[in-house]
């Protein structure tokens, strides 16, 4: 006779294993699984009459997932996974990624805080903070901006033509010029939002 | 590891051993210690078919495992010893 909620019951707990084994090495948490799978089917085995009260005292001796882990993580020599708590070093990360690009770019690539994702942002949105902008802005305006003209054989002033850096209408160019040169500070309030505050942080694995 | 001194075991057999005892509160946690003994080499596993069910996975002792066992079973005896001493000579004064 099987209980009516054993597999609910043992998949439930399993899976609550499961997750908190995450930071443990693949392989032991699955060997780890598959021995407790194996134990309880051994257990039930012995049962003769199963109902879902056997079920759970199987389980309750087996002991609560959060101890078996730690006693698992302890076993392997790994630490407890803590909440990453922001220090000074992310704050001036924060503040150099804008304002001193190259030291701040290195900083956030070093520092566990942020995911991948959010140092590609704090890296290119825009590339070089306002240092890679006036990079830019300098580079625009050395290289544009020529003047022709065009005299008849007297030398009378034909025509006359400049090219260079189009000239926005005057209506976009503010939206523009505050996207431009806000996008640092964007970016940098975007870091500060994504930091982990309080979020666990992956132990590197023996 | 000496429920395993003389024959290979499974680990629900150490576990109702030990359960006897009263020595063993969180079932679960013997998994851990097992696969440890192993990685270290103190014991071995292999698969056996089960006459009732699906295979069970044995230990056994390895030779190094029967030197760590030996030597703890030294040093179990001299502070089993101490320990005694020591109450013998409170229960006197």
């Amino acid at each position: 006779m099987s209980a009516p909620h054993a597999d609910q019951l043992i998949e439930g707990y399993l899976a609550r294993l499961n997750d908190l084994a995450t930071d443990l090495p693949k392989s032991a948490r699955r060997e780890l699984i598959d021995d407790m799978r194996s134990h309880i089917a051994e257990a039930r085995a012995r049962e003769s009459a199963e109902t879902d009260a056997t079920i759970l005292n199987i389980l309750d001796r087996l002991g609560e997932p959060g101890i078996v882990i730690a006693d698992a993580r302890e076993r392997l020599g790994l630490k407890a996974p803590r909440p990453y708590r922001a220090g000074l070093l992310d704050v001036a990360t924060v503040i150099l990624v804008p304002f001193f690009w190259p030291v701040g770019v290195i900083l956030l690539w070093m520092s566990p805080a942020w995911h991948w994702r959010d140092k590609l942002v704090g890296t290119l949105v825009p590339p070089g903070g306002y240092m890679g902008l006036s990079v830019i802005f300098l580079a625009a305006s050395t290289q544009g901006g020529s003047c022709s003209t065009v005299r008849d054989q007297a030398g009378h002033l034909l025509s006359s033509s400049c090219t260079g850096p189009a000239e926005l209408p005057g209506i976009l160019d503010v939206p523009l010029a505050i996207l431009v040169f806000g996008s640092p500070l964007i970016s940098a309030a975007y870091l500060a939002l994504r930091l982990r505050w309080g979020r666990p942080v992956q132990v590197a694995v023996a | 590891m000496a429920l395993v001194w003389e024959t290979p075991r499974y680990a629900f057999e150490m576990i109702e051993a030990l359960g006897k005892t009263g020595m063993l509160t969180t079932e679960g946690t013997l998994y851990p210690l097992l696969s440890r003994l192993r990685r270290d080499g103190l014991v071995k596993t292999e698969w056996r078919e089960s006459s009732d069910g699906p295979p069970r996975r044995y230990y056994e002792l390895t030779a190094e495992g029967r030197r760590a066992l030996a030597a703890f079973k030294n040093e179990w005896t001299s502070f089993r010893a101490a320990v005694d001493g020591i109450l013998q000579e409170a229960k006197r004064s």
